[in-house]
């Protein structure tokens, strides 16, 4: 079975898969018109080039960009909502706060829906789930034919507690059935409460899903019938039918990738708990993962919620691109405004302010006749000029103006990370960073110093990470209900019997992945809290799962409650493994490192401090081969720098594994 | 700029970082493991770091009435009490570095190696459900008196050496209409502060007490001089405004609040003394409120990455009159102040400044919080409950748009509780929760519109209402309408009653309660 993972990027659409010889990489410029002509060429090519194992069959995991771009383009279909009367601007509403405390001119991003589309019946379920006013047919019916007046092609739903009784929200639907357009409705998307995070979830559903059950019919016909799976925003894949339906799941699944990938090839190196570390040329997403990704519900894409589970990514808006000034008061600030692609840095010859990257190639941590392997030169002259200008305004030398660039930089990069280990009760120092994006190289031995981390991993291909996230990963679905039951003194059969209900849905929904029963791995959480709180705890749902939600507050929070503890959520993970391929270790050591590998020396800054450092070219490393900093090894699309105390080696799968002392 | 010249740019901004994500890991911890909705859902809270002095240092942005105000807090619980290691101070009297009751703050002292005293203090402030009083969620509208409002805490030791004080919490919770929920929110406040005391500790151990403490009067000046860049865009001169409030809460007499804006260079003079005298009702202010409208004010005007700290306020006076609506003595009612009369002062302000900067300052925002509080005790599980939400309205338009709808404006920005979450925790059924259409002004921009709370009580309860701009809309600008003011109704059996702005009523099971709130102004002809 040949196994491809496909990851849609801004620039670049990359493959890989594993032939008998060992992984193979292709990249090909992405289409972004129609991003499926990139997708199915580069399916061609492969198909070409290993043309003996076409008896093998073929399955293709995909992470597209189609439902993420309809939101950010505001391109997805007309879309419709039906709510319940008195409810009709819930998603105008939202949670009636400002995101810019003081912006005398805000606007709230214009709701995904227009009120003209927005339609209410009468009818009405209370919090106990009993129906206290029957739906309201005959109002229903003119709403029908108004949305089929205006010319709709997506319909969402959401009733007032309907994940507690769902039989308004089915009504709807049958009445719609006439018109063949699709219909979300709130309770098969999200079955939890707070009616906006779930209207506003199931709306951006209803305006996506047309678009890639589109786009994933395209690919699927030049497929000659081979499965297709899509990543998913959880870490998981899904089969492309449920993607069609259900793509808010896929919103975020880019970076979901690139935490999947280096959680694999971390595991496979012997590193359970990792701090993956993505800095790109505008922002930077850092993770934490202590065995599994962690999860969060609270995602929000261009200010719309969306609730679907999604590995828990912060990003912080510092890049290779960021650009270095003095704000206002005279202090030096980095970003979150970025140069970008276009124009770019100053040393790519078109930029006219300093950024990350050009204090990086003044500090000799570039190599610049080595950038982009030597497709590209950097302009070390212009950027003298601007760095000379910038420097004389802060009464600082150039070098150390650069040096204070990096600082700021990553300053910035730091807080990230310590929100999510630090503030969530985790000590860094017992985590290894796995570093990979264009930028990271750069900094993540400067940043593990910072934060204590004792051990950095570069991955073999930091380029396709996400796409080899793609390839390992397993397919998931999650699912979940709100019960708002007391934990305590709990009937623990009837909690058995809902999450029994639960199973039995997923068993059969896994059985259309193509999972038989015995191949599902089932894992129960609640959502847990103590009464009168809001915000809930996912607690693995064991024998006592009071007991669990105590302990995780504790370390989360530091103290337990003399209260009552609420079960807000059931939620169940099904996972199946698909055939996939081993990441396998290399056998030998090499005995010396190859001397072609040393492409010579490089004078780099320091603390202040010129060194000569060993510039190393990446593709003639070898297991075995022993690093120590002050170095500059450069690949491809990316540069790796190891400050003078920093030494490490190449390990059996290629990773460079950096010690940080501290 | 800088003052101290040894300061490095980098290092600034570095520790500009440090100090504010310090305040903002506090209010992380506070909103998640608080009780009360109003901290939790609607993070109704605020954080801060301080020096030994009490200026503060950085401020995790929740709310913006505690901007200026917080500060005070610190410097009587510094003044009062004798604070050691491991010791919280409380307090919530507004007339001894508080606001109004139901906000208490705590502060602690960060004792670090190598420093003589406190290096740094930490506070957080949070807005709590009930503190006992008149009525049930501590926010009367027809109090007429500081003592009709609930339990007065000066600054007292709450915890000392770690421990907390039994018999105080003990007397505290005895005068609230929810003891347990207080006491979870105490000991959230209590975790948020020791959170911020050991990033401080760890922080000093790294640098020195020394160098952090230089570096936190650096970005003082640093703030400073921002703010001094933004004032001085300001044309110079004098620029009066004024505007009204509906009346004190006992009486339906307008309460002027006037302010005579004077600009010169990078300074200026925000002067309130011409405002009306404390007025009979819950709608006065102490001056706290004031700094920390004016603040909020200058804060919109400069840029957007300033840092928020005591470097802010240097280059801007502020002139009060005590016994005026403004900065009321002892022992007013002041319940109402800080939600309401501090909108009204930053309409004023605004109205001032929109003479001086026409294209750049909107029309009046809906200028109210509309505050409703409802208490009782739940005919499903025989539990007291004690409800308190602010609503939304609309903002005012400027040169260039429309204003935004169902938005909270100027001093508050508190989330909404949903409906599924009101509904599961106390005995309301919503009826409709919507956009109320053309209640914002009319004018080349229209007004952002208010919105339609309609809810029917399942239990018998006390609903209280404490709410402006009833009578007179917000202003329009350059020409444009003003926005409709909001309206109270009370439904019994089918029934309409409308209310004063500010009420308190005993609803029976099925009697509705609608509010509708001010559309914002219009800007331009």
């Amino acid at each position: 079975m040949l196994v491809i993972g496909v990851d849609t990027g801004g620039t670049f659409t990359d493959f890989i898969y594993k032939t008998v010889r060992g992984w193979r990489v292709l990249k090909l410029l992405s289409t972004p018109d129609d991003p499926s002509r990139a997708v199915l060429e580069g399916l061609a090519r492969i198909r070409e080039m290993t043309g003996a194992s076409r008896s093998l069959g073929r399955q293709v995991v995909h992470g597209s960009t189609v439902a993420t771009n309809a939101i950010l383009e505001r391109k997805g279909v007309r879309t419709a909502l039906i709510s319940n009367e008195g409810f009709e601007d819930v998603l105008e509403i939202g949670r009636q706060n400002r995101l810019e405390l003081y912006n005398l001119r805000h606007r709230k991003p214009a709701p995904i829906v227009p009120a003209a589309l927005r339609f209410g019946v009468a009818g009405r379920i209370d919090a106990a789930g009993r129906e206290i006013e029957p739906l309201d047919k005959v109002g229903l019916g003119k709403v029908v034919e108004k949305i089929r007046a205006q010319g709709v092609e997506s319909v969402a739903v959401c009733m007032l507690f309907s994940f507690l009784d769902p039989s308004h929200e089915r009504a709807v639907r049958d009445a719609l059935s006439g018109l063949g357009v699709p219909v979300s409705l709130s309770h098969e998307i999200l079955a939890e409460f707070r009616e906006f995070e779930r209207a506003s979830t199931t709306a951006v559903n209803a305006y996506v899903s047309p678009r890639m059950d589109r786009y994933i019919q395209n690919i699927q016909a030049g497929l000659s019938g081979d499965p297709l799976r899509i990543m998913q925003s959880n870490g998981g894949a899904i089969s492309a039918e449920t993607a069609r339906a259900e793509s808010v799941r896929t919103i975020l699944s880019g970076p979901a990738g690139g935490v999947v990938g280096a959680m694999e090839i971390a595991k496979a190196a012997g590193f359970e708990r990792i701090i993956s570390f993505d800095m790109g040329g505008t922002s930077t997403d850092v993770c934490l993962v202590d065995g599994e990704p962690p999860l969060t519900l609270e995602s929000s894409i261009e200010g719309y919620p969306v609730k679907a589970p999604m590995i828990d990514i912060h990003t912080v808006g510092a890049g290779g691109g960021s650009i270095a000034d003095l704000d206002a008061g005279g202090a030096l600030k980095v970003g979150p405004e970025s140069a970008g692609a276009d124009p770019g840095p100053v040393c790519y010859g078109k930029g006219e302010r300093v950024t990350v990257t050009d204090a990086n190639l003044a500090l000799g941590r570039l190599a610049a006749r080595h950038f982009l392997g030597g497709d590209m030169r950097l302009d070390e002259a212009r950027l003298e000029k601007a760095l000379s200008a910038l420097a004389e305004q802060t009464g600082l030398s150039p070098l150390d103006l650069a040096e204070g660039v990096l600082a700021v930089a990553d300053a910035n990069m730091e807080r990230a990370i310590r929100v999510i280990s630090v503030e969530r009760g985790f000590d860094p120092r017992e985590f290894t960073m796995v570093s990979f994006g264009g930028a990271g190289g750069l900094h993540c031995c400067s940043l593990a110093k910072l934060l204590s981390i004792p051990r950095v991993l570069i991955p073999r291909d930091p380029g396709i990470l996400s796409a080899m996230g793609m390839v390992l990963a397993d397919v998931i679905k999650d699912f979940s209900r709100t019960v708002m039951l007391r934990a305590f003194g709990l009937d623990r059969t009837a909690l058995d019997a809902m999450f029994s209900e639960m199973e039995r849905q997923a068993v059969s929904e896994m059985a259309g992945e193509g999972f038989s029963e015995d191949q599902v791995s089932l894992e129960r959480f609640a959502d847990m809290r103590y009464r009168g709180q809001s915000f809930e705890i996912v607690t693995p749902a064991g024998d006592d799962p009071g007991e669990a939600f105590e302990a995780l507050h504790e370390r989360a929070y530091g103290y337990r409650q003399q209260a009552e503890v609420e079960i807000v959520n059931l939620r169940l993970r099904a996972r199946g493994t698909p055939v996939r391929p081993e990441l396998a270790p290399a056998e030998e050591k090499s005995g010396a490192m190859d001397p072609a590998a040393v492409l010579g020396e490089n004078p780099a800054v320091f603390d202040g401090r010129t060194v000569s450092a060993r510039l190393l070219d990446r593709s003639k490393l070898r297991y075995g081969d022993r690093l120590q900093g002050p170095a500059v090894i450069v690949e491809y699309t990316s540069t790796i720098v190891l400050p003078p105390d920093v030494s490490g080696s190449v390990d059996a799968y290629g990773n460079l594994v950096l010690e940080i002392s501290s | 700029m800088i003052k101290d010249a040894a300061l490095s740019p980098i290092l600034l901004q570095v520790f500009k970082n440090r100090f504010s994500s310090i305040a903002e890991e506090m209010g992380v911890a506070l909103t998640r493991t608080a009780f009360s909705p109003n901290i939790k859902e609607r993070r109704d809270l605020s954080c801060a770091v301080f020096d030994p002095e009490a200026n503060m240092v950085a401020q995790a942005a929740h709310i913006p009435v505690h901007l200026g105000s917080m500060p005070l807090s610190v410097a009587e619980a510094v003044a009062g009490l004798d604070m050691e290691d491991g010791d919280m101070a409380l307090l919530n009297d507004p007339f001894r570095g508080g606001t109004h009751l139901p906000d208490v703050t705590v502060a602690a002292p960060v004792f670090c190696k190598g420093f003589d005293g406190p290096a740094f203090y930490t506070a957080n402030r949070a807005h709590h459900a009930d503190i006992g009083g008149m009525t049930p969620g501590s926010m009367p509208p027809l109090s007429a008196s500081l003592y009709q409002e609930g339990i007065i805490i000066p600054p007292v030791k709450i915890v000392r050496r770690g421990e907390v004080d039994p018999g105080l919490m003990r007397l505290i919770l005895a005068n609230v209409r929810t003891p347990a929920e207080r006491e979870g929110d105490f000991s959230a406040q209590f975790m948020a502060a020791r959170t911020g005391v050991r990033r401080l500790q760890e922080l000093a151990e790294a640098h020195g007490p020394q160098t952090l403490l230089r570096y936190a009067h650096g970005l003082m000046d640093h703030a400073e001089a921002m703010m001094r860049a933004a004032i001085r865009a300001i044309p110079d001169g004098t620029y009066d405004f004024e505007d009204f409030l509906d009346g004190g809460g006992l009486s339906r007499r307008d309460i002027g609040v006037r302010v005579r804006l004077t600009v010169r260079g990078d300074g200026c003079v925000a002067d309130f003394t011409a405002s009306d005298d404390q007025a009979e009702g819950s709608i006065n202010a102490v001056r706290a409120i004031t700094l920390s409208a004016v603040l909020y004010v200058f804060r919109c005007l400069g840029p957007a990455d300033a840092p928020t700290n005591a470097g802010c306020m240097r280059p801007i006076e502020v002139l009060t009159r005590p016994g005026s609506v403004v900065d009321a003595k002892s022992p007013a009612a002041v319940a109402g102040g800080n939600v309401e009369t501090s909108q009204r002062i930053v309409d004023v302000l605004l109205g001032a400044l929109a003479q001086a900067l026409p294209e750049r300052i909107p029309a009046a925002s809906q200028g109210t919080m509309n505050n409703v509080t409802i208490g009782g005790v739940d005919a499903r599980t025989g539990r007291p409950f004690a409800y308190y939400e602010t609503l939304a309205g609309g903002m005012g338009a400027f040169s260039g748009g429309d204003g935004e709808s169902a938005v909270h404006s100027h001093m508050t920005n508190t989330l909404n509780t949903p409906v599924e979450a009101l509904e599961y925790a106390y005995p309301f059924l919503v009826n409709r929760y919507e956009v109320r259409r053309g209640s914002g002004g009319a004018g080349a921009y229209r007004g952002g519109d208010g919105l339609v709370r309609e809810i029917t009580l399942l239990s018998e309860a006390e609903a209280s209402v404490l709410s402006e701009r009833r009578t007179r809309g917000p202003y329009g600008l350059q020409g444009g309408e003003p926005g409709k003011p909001g309206k109270n109704t009370v439904i019994r059996n089918g029934e309409k009653q409308e209310m004063d702005g500010k009420f308190t009523v005993r609803l029976q099971p099925g009697d509705r309660l609608k509010i509708e709130t001010p559309g914002g102004g219009g800007w331009g002809r």
